[in-house]
């Protein structure tokens, strides 16, 4: 078959071959299909002459000249059924085939003619989102909306009430209902700025910031915790979620806010505010099994990248309204985003881990200066005092059997030299005895006895005494108990002090272990009487190399004298306890902080025994001495203890030398490609995207990629921005799809009026409060939503085209605020450390109880609560609350009988309901007035008079508490007309 | 056109009303009114929907042992690796471990044995589910993507190794709805232990509207069964007529409401819902009254044993449920590892593989098995879809006493509604390192269960950010060897 195919080739004549009129049909019957506009089988496109000539995955499908190296030409005469194309069907007829070699061999001549020409342009770069904002010179917001209703013979609704008016924009505004007696001044005021009034009355409340501040953290997935299955606390997020609520109500031009937020660290390192903005680079989800406990490098790389894609998705999709996401594993499938722009967008953010830091540099470093000279001072005056009042003895040497780098093996008591690991399988609680070698006399047994605590039961560290107040650990351990530093120490410093030299000893307490000594014991071989145990703890990790605490308690016999609890790596303490002479133990004990025992390399340095009484051979003048140095030490340790810790938030941790990205095939860490240089996708269109490159500081990469998305010409963030206002004060977007401007996006009802609101961000400066004031002031927002229009109705159900106001119902949050502030029981304090209504059980897996709230310091707005990931809120998300793992730009609403069951019969609820018959009853004096009152709070109007009638009813056989439970259950409590 | 199943490629970000507004003048007032009043009729998410494909299953009941159950310990029989028993595993070191580099080889703890009429062989560590084998069908080449717990857990439950995906649950709720009137279509019957590792979210609604996320019900017979449905004791007064009085002051209050503003069918809805809650108030109480239930069906799950009868009374609970009409059920054989005292609170055996294993093998063993048979006898097994499952298995090799995660391979059975009993698909090295004949992911399961109740995993979607979400992801092949 082949012999003959060559031969009838060979043996045809040049033919004379015009493209057009032989090869581009022969193209478009047979090929196009499967490699044209729609889909391009191996990346290859025969439509149009610009692809054609590029070729596919393969390499060139066409060679002028060469059928050799003309893969259309290999592929259409193959022999191999696999291969020839087209895959389906008949093969080309042989006379095809010459045409196609003989056109290829002639020079492959293809006239570029219109199609072409018009094939070559990707259609998705001519989409709305992505072309330059226009102004509509004259427009309004109205003028818009009415052209656009009047095309389909539609007005809009007429306005609606004041009573509505207020309810609405209070809601709108700031998450709050109003009060009855505003909402009298309001219906009863004449002037006819009564409105404009209103409005510029709610954007200067500071519940403003509050109420907003709930629709940009729903954007960033805020969380006071980390999620996950070790789901433990940040407890320093909050600033974060204080920033967002400070800036909006101070107004903060929307460009800065979010230049703040992706790199506010860099911009002003100095403005403590900006350095908490990057809190929003941090507020997602972070694994900490795969991220730190994990020993398995392809986990980590894995928890990485997840970790990697929430940050950049959170950024672009939050800005710009792309799902950038969906360009991970493979270029986007609708919107032309390559996956190696995706990757561009990882190396922006390669530098950048979640962890706390401080928020005000300056301050920090004046305090860790301060610290650092108190610390050194301490070391000096100790050495000073132990010159004078003897050597001591040391509780190192004690623990090696006076032998140094020896140590006591927590698993059996054997003394040993060598450096041992991880040991999670020590039963714990259990006193191990030392098996003493036989080089260590009797006398010199000091140890009586180690052991690994797992902080929930007591250990009985003395006869008939248990040890109290330990805090929880996970029941693991790391290497020995050792005289001198321990397995994997880095540091051997405290407080400029080198504890490794000659005259200093080491005694290296990994978490969790504890040790006792035999004070008996210890008092027979040195005939001292009450002492003093001093020392310096400190952490033998790199300080800074990781988040890690652990904590040191210290008992003698059973009564815990010093406990320093969740000790940072860069912290050190000094401990001074005094031992009377009838103690019989003295235990010390170092545990894991509570997050694992990774890092937590704590030693003391001169772990010491000295005489309380000073030796009776010193001078007067030296006891004299001794004395003001005591006190010196004392001072310089009040002092210490003065320092306040500075201000810290989660945030970004910066890593100068961030490692160079790779492209990874299919999304798999550990399948990667060719490397990348920081930059962003090219759709956008207005600026370069280039982001610096590899040798660009972590910092700057974020500055450039900040400044790209707020730069004027970005055709995409002030388009997103004000679509999002407009989503919550219209229940729906200009565009429906907030966080997707792509092509899968929905298309905008009103493009003009998009465009006019985002030029008006523009020459506002920015100012969102002045397009909240804009918006609320139309006549679009101002209209009836109960309008029935028939018509309307049929042409237009969604109400896409605004012919009345949609009626919404209230968030979650907006109920449980509105529940508090009809009940009267609505703590109003602003900002700082979130409430915590639940019980907080430290372990493995953290544990989270909720609560019934009843304290004031409870009864905050739900903004202020702490968020916690894999505990959500029963009473909110069956309320809808979205679960913080997801950017949610539009929350999800449902009609649960769960609902309906949460609200008629949580405690929360009734304890309100009551809280509101308490206030009604303070407030009014006879039953018509309470039932009066109860639907002006709830309702802000007056019950008409069967309503009167029923409640009145209700109250005389149920109590007013009945009322008011049903009140804060009925349609219109959660509903907005 | 169902709402589940949206067309694929056009328009994934707009609603149905969405679609047509924007074909708007290209239909007809009359045909675009009447085809949104009839999405106007189904505006409870939860009406029972027909299955668009053939279904052979009704319901799903997954039986979820969280924490790593040993595949090589229970039913997937490793001769070789018994052989090897003691001798070095893993000479390339190439292998990833959670905690340890793994010790020598270790067979079975558990001698197997052939059962049944299909002969397959199962450890003694399920004496009972052994006799049930010729109903079971065993997929034993699954893989996770994940060593850890939490990612595991929500991988094999939603397919995803990151939070916020819908659970498989949330997914068939979404796709079909519930045929109960009175109990929530996706019931979730935790260990009375506590929460499995992830918590909650295992059983999550995701991006999908949170009515499909699951119920958790009580499953200690002291408490009130379901949150809230009924007032705390600190307001015990709150019962009976009374509840109605106000019941029927709210309604009245909220249809002259709803009255004035007509077409706002969420006002319906929201009084539609306080009447479910009325009627919830009796029928899930009911539920979990386990009086009327006979003294051999009682004994069956041995409800009275102290360590078994919890896990009896969780196998017991699905089944009412099931029989009442609730679509999924799932049940946890053990909760996180938080609360250990003398034994694991779950499958998660590091340490002593003999003391775990040999307890949660009992629990495991008596209640599936109560279940498997219950089902049989009552003729429910044929419309309903039993699944066991975890996270991940257990490695071959040693780790002291214990066996460290493994998420190259695990067995996961399925048995009742369309299921081939006595089969099995795909299997695992010789030591059971890794699976090496069909290797199977959540995904194939997922697709098979879904394929069972009628549905085609590649249909059933669900826009969010930017892409049509699936439970199987764009994975997931229906394993047509176990189909009856």
């Amino acid at each position: 078959m082949k012999t003959t195919l060559f031969i009838l080739l060979a043996a045809t004549p040049a033919l004379a071959v015009d493209f057009d009129h032989d090869i581009r049909p022969l193209l478009q019957q047979h090929c196009v299909e499967c490699h044209g506009e729609k889909k391009q089988k191996g990346e290859l496109r025969l439509d149009a002459r610009v692809f054609a000539f590029k070729g596919g995955h393969d390499g060139p499908a066409i060679v002028a000249g060469d059928t050799a190296k003309s893969l259309l030409f290999q592929r259409i005469h193959s022999t191999d059924d696999d291969k020839r194309m087209p895959p389906k069907g008949e093969p080309l007829s042989p006379a095809q085939i010459a045409l196609i070699q003989s056109w290829i061999q002639a020079g492959a001549v293809w006239p570029e003619n219109a199609a072409d020409k018009a094939a070559a342009v990707d259609k998705r770069l001519q989409h709305w989102a992505v072309q330059p904002v226009r102004s509509a010179k004259g427009a309004t917001i109205d003028s818009l909306i009415n052209a656009k209703l009047e095309e389909k013979n539609l007005t809009m609704s007429t306005a609606a009430d004041r009573r509505t008016l207020i309810r609405r924009l209070s809601f709108d505004l700031v998450g709050l209902p109003p009060t009855p007696e505003r909402v009298e001044q309001f219906v009863k005021d004449a002037d006819p700025r009564a409105y404009e009034k209103l409005v510029d009355e709610l954007l200067r409340s500071p519940h403003y910031g509050e109420r907003w501040a709930r629709h940009w953290l729903d954007i960033a997935h805020y969380a006071d915790t980390h999620g996950f299955e070790r789901d433990q606390l940040r407890p320093n997020a909050w600033r974060y979620r204080d920033y967002v609520i400070d800036s909006l109500n101070a107004d903060k031009p929307y460009d800065q806010f979010i230049r703040e937020q992706i790199a506010g660290d860099v911009i002003a390192p100095n403005d403590a505010h900006a350095v908490i903005a990057t809190g929003f680079l941090a507020a997602g989800p972070w694994d900490f099994v795969g991220q730190v406990e994990t020993k398995s490098d392809m986990l980590k790389r894995a928890a990485r990248a997840g970790d990697l894609d929430d940050m950049v998705t959170q950024v672009i999709t939050s800005t710009t309204g792309i799902t950038i996401n969906c360009a991970r594993c493979h270029d986007h499938k609708l919107d032309p985003v390559t996956q190696e722009e995706y990757y561009r967008l990882w190396a922006v953010f390669a530098g950048v881990k979640r962890g706390d830091r401080e928020v005000d540099t300056v301050e920090a470093k004046r305090i860790a200066g301060e610290k650092a000279r108190l610390t050194r001072g301490q070391a000096v005056v100790h050495a000073r005092i132990a010159k004078l009042s003897g050597e001591g003895l040391d509780l190192a040497a004690m623990v090696g059997g006076g032998v140094k780098g020896r140590g006591i093996d927590l698993r059996t008591g054997n003394l040993t030299s060598d450096k041992l690991g991880y040991h999670r399988d020590i039963q714990t609680n259990r006193l191990q005895r030392i098996e003493w070698p036989a080089d260590v006399e009797d006398s010199e047994r000091q140890v009586a006895w180690v052991f690994v605590p797992d902080g929930r039961n007591p250990v009985p560290v003395a006869a008939k005494v248990e040890t109290k107040g330990l805090p929880a650990t996970n029941g693991h351990t790391w290497d020995v108990i050792r005289n001198g530093p321990l397995n994997a120490q880095r540091s051997t410093k405290i407080g400029g002090v080198d504890y490794a030299e000659k005259e200093h000893s080491i005694l290296g307490l990994h978490a969790n272990s504890g040790v006792t000594f035999d004070l008996a014991k210890i008092r027979q071989s040195s005939g001292l009487g009450a002492m003093h145990f001093t020392a310096a703890v400190g952490f033998g990790a790199d300080a800074g190399a990781a988040a890690s605490r652990a904590d040191f308690t210290v008992y003698v016999d059973a009564e815990m004298k010093f406990q320093k609890l969740k000790m940072r790596k860069d912290e050190s303490t000094n401990v001074d306890v005094i031992i009377p002479a009838t103690a019989k133990t003295l235990t010390l004990v170092a545990t894991d902080g509570g997050d694992g025992i990774g890092s937590d390399l704590l030693f003391l340095g001169d772990a010491r025994l000295m005489p309380e009484a000073e030796h009776s051979r010193l001078a007067a003048a030296e006891r004299e001495q001794l004395q003001a140095l005591r006190a010196q030490a004392a001072e310089m340790e009040a002092a210490l203890k003065a320092l306040h810790e500075p201000a810290k938030v989660y945030a970004v941790v910066s890593d100068a030398r961030p490692p160079v990205v790779q492209v990874q095939r299919r999304g798999n860490p550990e399948d990667p490609q060719q490397a990348v240089q920081p930059g962003t996708f090219a759709w956008a269109g207005h600026a370069g995207m280039d982001l610096g490159t590899n040798d660009t500081p972590e910092g700057q990469r974020r500055r450039l990629l900040a400044e790209w998305i707020t730069n004027p010409a970005n055709p995409l963030t002030r388009r997103v921005i004000v679509n999002r206002l407009w989503h919550h004060h219209f229940g729906q977007g200009i565009v429906a799809t907030p966080s997707d401007f792509g092509l899968g996006g929905g298309r905008p009802s009103h493009p003009e009026l998009l465009d006019l609101l985002a030029e008006e961000l523009l020459s506002s400066g920015w100012s969102l409060k002045r397009m909240h004031k804009l918006i609320v002031m139309s006549a679009a927002y101002q209209q009836q939503s109960a309008a029935s229009n028939e018509m309307a109705s049929s042409i237009d159900a969604q109400n896409r085209l605004l012919w009345r106001q949609n009626p919404r119902r209230l968030d979650a949050e907006s109920v449980h605020d509105a529940v508090l502030s009809v009940a009267g029981t609505l703590n109003p304090a602003m900002g700082g450390p979130g409430y915590r209504d639940f019980n907080f059980t430290e372990a493995y897996a953290p544990i989270y109880d909720y609560i019934t709230p009843e304290k004031p310091e409870l009864l905050r707005r739900s903004i202020y609560r702490f968020v916690v990931r894999t505990t959500p809120h029963q009473f909110m998300s069956t309320l809808d609350c979205p679960d913080p793992a997801n950017l949610t730009p539009a929350r999800a609403q449902t009609t649960t009988a769960l609902q309906a069951l949460t609200l008629s019969n949580n405690e929360f609820m009734l304890q309100q309901a009551r809280s509101l018959v308490t206030r009604i009853e303070n407030e009014t004096d006879s039953r018509t007035t309470a039932v009066r009152r109860a639907f002006e709070l709830c309702f802000q109007r007056e019950p008409r008079a069967e309503e009167q009638n029923a409640a009145t009813r209700l109250v005389a056989g149920q109590g007013l508490f009945a009322l008011c439970r049903m009140l804060l259950n009925a349609n219109e409590f959660v509903y907005i007309d | 056109m169902n709402a589940a199943f949206p067309c694929r490629r056009r328009k994934q970000a707009v609603s149905r009303r969405d679609f047509l507004w924007e074909l708007g003048g290209g239909l007809g007032g009359v045909a675009l009114s009447a085809m949104l009043s009839e999405a106007h009729a189904t505006t409870n998410p939860l009406a029972a929907k027909r299955p668009p494909l053939p279904a052979k299953a009704r319901a799903v009941i997954q039986i979820f042992c969280p924490g790593g159950l040993s595949h090589v310990d229970s039913w997937d029989y490793k001769p070789e690796l018994a052989r090897r028993s003691g001798k070095p595993f893993d000479p390339d070191g190439k292998l990833q471990f959670f905690a340890s580099k793994p010790g020598n080889c270790q067979g079975s703890y558990w001698p197997f044995r052939q059962h049944g009429q299909c002969g397959r062989w199962i450890s003694d560590l399920f004496p009972q589910l052994a006799t049930c084998v010729d109903d079971m069908a065993f997929i034993h080449s699954m893989q996770s993507k994940s060593a850890l717990h939490g990612p595991a857990m929500f991988m094999a439950n939603t397919g995803f190794i990151l939070p916020g995906f819908p659970s498989m649950g949330a997914w068939v709720t979404y796709g079909l709805g519930s045929e109960s009137e009175n109990l929530p279509a996706f019931v979730v019957l935790p260990d009375q232990r506590g929460l499995p590792p992830g918590g909650v979210i295992n059983w999550g609604a995701g991006f999908l509207p949170a009515v499909h996320q699951g119920t958790t019900l009580q499953t200690d017979a002291a408490k009130p069964p379901i949150a809230d449905l009924f007032p705390p004791n600190s307001f015990a007064q709150l019962r009976g007529d009374t509840e109605q009085v106000s019941r029927d002051f709210l309604q009245t209050l909220n249809r002259t409401h709803a009255a004035e503003r007509a077409g706002n069918t969420e006002l319906e809805a929201r009084i539609a819902a306080y009447e479910l809650a009325a009627r919830l108030q009796l029928s899930a109480p009911e539920v979990t009254d386990l009086r009327g239930e006979t003294a051999v069906t009682k004994g069956l799950y041995q409800l009275d044993h102290e360590d078994i009868g919890p896990f009896g009374r969780q196998c017991l609970l699905a089944r009412r449920l099931v029989e009442r009409g609730v679509r999924f059920v799932q049940i946890y054989c053990g909760a996180e590892n938080t609360t250990a005292k003398k034994i694991r609170p779950n499958w998660d055996s590091h340490e002593d593989l003999v003391r775990d294993h040999g307890y949660w093998g009992q629990v495991l063993d008596t209640g599936a098995s109560a279940l498997l048979r219950d089902l049989k006898s009552r003729g429910m097994l044929d419309s309903t879809l039993v699944i066991c499952t975890s996270e991940f298995g257990r490695q071959p090799a040693a780790q002291g006493k214990g066996r460290d995660h493994n998420p190259g391979a695990f067995t996961a059975w399925m048995a009742g509604g369309g299921i081939q009993g006595g089969t099995a698909y795909g299997s695992t090295d010789d030591l059971g390192s890794k699976a090496a004949e069909n290797p199977a992911y959540c995904y194939d399961l997922h697709a098979t269960a879904l394929h069972l109740l009628g549905i085609d995993h590649e249909k059933l979607s669900f826009y969010n950010n930017g892409i049509n979400r699936r439970l199987t992801d764009v994975h997931g092949h229906i394993i047509q060897s176990i189909l009856a």
